[in-house]
């Protein structure tokens, strides 16, 4: 009678576990050291934007524009050093027009009023216009001498750890003690459960919602810095793949439901490891690009599905309006 | 047997394994109005949803018309000839009446004159003033539910429930209301009403049935009823002489003059109102649906925003403010308890301590940058306990917990901000007896230490148990002010009708 409720987390972290032993059982090359660091160091940059995402679906947005934050402002970092300007001005450079980015953003949403699919979508494409067309020389922004010492942010290792190993340790710790533990993220939650209650209750909802969306361009423009690092450059071309849509992939398949309020940094975790190990996976298995999308899509509905079926939504919550 | 159109046997329906009903017997005799009683969560609705649907039983059997059935789904409810008008309006607002009525029996080519001469012809056969090319959104609350019980009487049903239809209706409306569920039962057509006004089940059914936490208490016949044998039947005691009976012998006298609103306006809604609150005191503020009391309040608090230009002057202790946003109205203690808390109130997916704390954050924010959880259990314990929240555990969820005691949580969230000027609208909308009877004491103790509380309601017998002093709103603002000694439901009436 008294059936446990699984929760979509515990969900997606047993197909985690099932799929990674059934790759390290019949995946000859998988279940090695070295090939776990590649699995781990692939999927850091997805994880890293995985967990801006989540703060801003956690208080009832969507950040589109999270690849254009990834591939402009450290794209600008490798096109200034290249043009002779120094390796801090230009961090500080391209740091500054992540925040005035991030700042827009959270202006259009919170004060104008703008739906954040819009809005985002928008100030997307803008920037990534913006890069390509004024700032970058290339598509590609190549390296330079200038940069030297910058690639340990991507491929070093400290203690045998590569660095966006511990680069996603540490922004998931720096993302789950805001949410967890300050002011700011009880705020979050509570926006993203209830916005109007949120208000009347006195919380200054604006600047909140400013603020995610500020600490999201932050953090995707870190992650586009450890990107940049690994490959010795950065493809700004990024902004036309599909990455985005992993990204959320990772966000809604780790159980942060797109309606606010609910989910954390563990949800986060899960669903990183899940594609990273279903990615890994399928690379090594040769499975092509085409393949890998159809693969990707349909854990995605088994995944939502699975939901549905252990958590019937009641009439409560289906007049909460899910997006 | 056939003379029931509907019988429950032993009806139990389990949520998470707790009865909602349990073991219910039922029957709806052919042709009657039957009303359904009972608190919050005593299970009238979800009898009336297994009935049109919505959810299935757990055990125990449904009859209609003798024979056994199960609806699954609301459609097949609808085919075995019960409709349900509900809460909710489910309707469809940016579509015409007619579009409306005929929503889901559309021909392939879907003809929009054909439709809206049909459904001309059938809201006259009905008598019906409903216009079919109106738009659903522009009517009024009482046309919205005259094309809902259009839509049932369209659809044959031979069972209409009526899950608190009144609830949004103005006096007059409820009149019209009244005689158009008496023309349906002379129809031949059988009804369930499901209502918190008592005045209204005893005026409107043939016979009425009391539930209590899941179980059948009694049905008879409306006759061998009066409101205390109903209210005594819901609640198991006697709560009729200290709920609203009790007339005030003496009012508290105004303290300091906390608020103060000139020529308030608000298209459309708010039209040059005037009133002034004091601290020390309960101001009852009664008003029919639309005469604009809540969006007043909702200015003040800073919920709303008044009109730009000559927008009028709000006086907080004095000084003038302005408030965009709610944030500075609540640093400037002003409280607005919601009248929907479900939209406006709680977080549902958050503890009940989680709720309260988030209160306390939002008005002292300082040295509060990481949260203390042994913080927010004290704070939590502590209102639970002071406003008798009943609840297994402070990390219950709210929204797990029944009406009352939710709106006990958006209380204390609100009291944990040690506002000056509380705002309550429709305090007890929604909230089982015996938490009204509580949450009038909290309201009480409130005016006794001094605070200025303003009370919205429009159920008049709580407007004169609790207020001091009694504002009439009509048509956007203030036309009558009563001391609570000489007012009487007469004198509020008269001065909120005309």
């Amino acid at each position: 009678m008294t059936l446990k409720r699984f929760s979509q987390q515990e969900v997606v972290f047993a197909i985690f576990v099932v799929l990674f032993a059934a790759f390290a059982l019949f995946l000859p090359g998988f279940a090695t050291t070295q090939n776990m660091l590649t699995l781990l160091q692939n999927v850091a940059v997805l994880g890293i934007l995985g967990l801006a995402m989540a703060l801003v679906v956690i208080g009832r947005g969507i950040d589109i524009s999270l690849i254009a934050a990834l591939a402009v402002p450290p794209g600008l970092v490798l096109q200034m050093v290249q043009d002779g300007y120094s390796l801090p001005l230009s961090i500080a450079v391209a740091l500054a027009l992540a925040l005035a980015f991030g700042l827009v953003n959270g202006w259009l949403i919170a004060y104008a009023e703008v739906p954040s699919l819009f809005a985002t979508l928008a100030t997307g494409l803008l920037l990534a216009g913006l890069g390509q067309a004024s700032l970058f020389k290339l598509d590609v922004v190549q390296w330079s001498d200038g940069m030297k010492g910058f690639e340990h942010l991507g491929q070093g290792s400290v203690l045998g750890i590569p660095t966006p190993i511990i680069a996603f340790a540490a922004v998931c710790i720096v993302v789950a003690l805001l949410l967890r533990n300050t002011r700011i993220g009880a705020y979050v939650y509570a926006i993203g459960d209830n916005p109007y209650g949120a208000r009347v209750t006195g919380i200054p909802s604006r600047p909140i919602i400013v603020l995610q969306y500020v600490l999201a361009a932050l953090i995707g423009c870190f992650a586009g810095f450890v990107l940049a690092a690994s490959v010795n450059s950065m493809p700004t071309r990024i902004f036309n793949s599909t990455l985005i849509y992993d990204v959320i992939l990772v966000v809604v398949l780790g159980g942060i439901g797109l309606s606010g309020g609910r989910g954390g940094v563990l949800n986060v975790i899960i669903g990183t490891l899940l594609i990273g190990t279903m990615l890994n996976g399928m690379t090594i298995m040769d499975i092509s690009y085409s393949g890998q999308n159809l693969i990707k899509g349909m854990v995605l509905l088994a995944a939502v599905i699975a939901d549905s079926f252990l958590n019937p939504r009641n009439e409560e919550t289906a007049q909460q309006g899910d997006i | 047997m056939t003379d029931n159109v509907i019988e429950f046997r032993k009806a139990t329906k389990l949520y998470a394994g707790v009865p909602a009903i349990n073991e219910v017997d039922f029957q709806l005799r052919r042709g009657e109005i039957h009303a359904l009683v009972g608190e919050n969560g005593a299970g009238k609705s979800t009898l009336s949803k297994a009935l049109a649907g919505v959810v299935t039983l757990t055990s125990g059997q449904l009859l209609i018309n003798g024979a056994e059935v199960a609806p699954k789904t609301p459609l097949e409810a609808r085919h075995l000839g019960v409709a349900m008008v509900f809460q909710e309006n489910s309707l469809v607002p940016t579509m015409t009446v007619a579009q409306n009525l005929f929503l889901g029996q559309e021909r392939f080519y879907n003809r929009l004159r054909g439709i809206y001469i049909a459904a001309q012809q059938f809201l006259q056969s009905l008598n019906f003033d409903v216009p079919p090319t109106a738009t659903v959104s522009l009517l009024g609350a009482a046309k919205k539910q005259m094309v809902e019980i259009a839509r049932a009487v369209l659809h044959q049903a031979q069972v209409i429930i009526f899950d608190e239809p009144t609830a949004s209706l103005t006096p007059e409306e409820k009149a019209y209301f009244f005689d158009l569920v008496r023309d349906l039962k002379k129809r031949g057509v059988s009804i369930i009403f499901i209502s918190h006004a008592l005045e209204e089940a005893l005026l409107l059914a043939d016979r009425i049935t009391v539930l209590r936490d899941g179980k059948h208490v009694v049905t008879d016949d409306v006759a061998n009823f009066d409101r205390a044998r109903i209210v005594q039947a819901m609640v198991g005691r006697d709560l009729s002489n200290t709920l609203y009976g009790k007339r005030k012998t003496e009012v508290r006298r105004a303290g300091e003059r906390i608020l103060s609103v000139q020529n308030l306006k608000m298209a459309p809604m708010v039209k040059n109102n005037s009133l002034s609150v004091f601290a020390g005191q309960i101001t009852g503020v009664f008003g029919l649906v639309g005469a604009g009391r809540t969006e007043t309040f909702k200015i003040v608090a800073g919920v709303l925003k008044r009109d730009f230009f000559h927008g009028g002057e709000i006086l907080l202790n004095g000084k003038p403010v302005r408030y965009r946003v709610p944030a500075p109205a609540v640093q400037a203690g002003v409280a607005y308890v919601t009248e929907d808390r479900k939209v406006e109130g709680f977080f549902e997916t958050m503890s009940i301590a989680r709720n309260i704390y988030l209160g306390l954050l939002s008005k002292f924010p300082g040295g509060r940058f990481l949260l203390s959880s042994n913080e927010a259990q004290k704070t939590g314990d502590d209102w639970i306990s002071r406003l008798k929240v009943r609840a297994i555990s402070p990390k219950a969820k709210v929204v797990e917990l029944s009406g009352g005691n939710q709106q006990k949580v958006v209380i204390a969230k609100s009291l944990t901000q040690e506002p000056d000027l509380i705002i309550f609208d429709e305090p007890t909308r929604g909230v089982d007896v015996g938490a009204i009877v509580e949450i009038h004491e909290l309201i009480n103790r409130l005016a006794d230490e001094g605070k200025a509380v303003v009370v919205i309601s429009s159920y008049l017998p709580e407007i004169l148990a609790l207020s001091d002093r009694i504002l009439v709103s009509r048509q956007g603002k203030v036309v009558e002010e009563f001391s609570a000694l000489d007012a009487t439901e007469e004198k509020i009436m008269y001065a909120a009708i005309h």
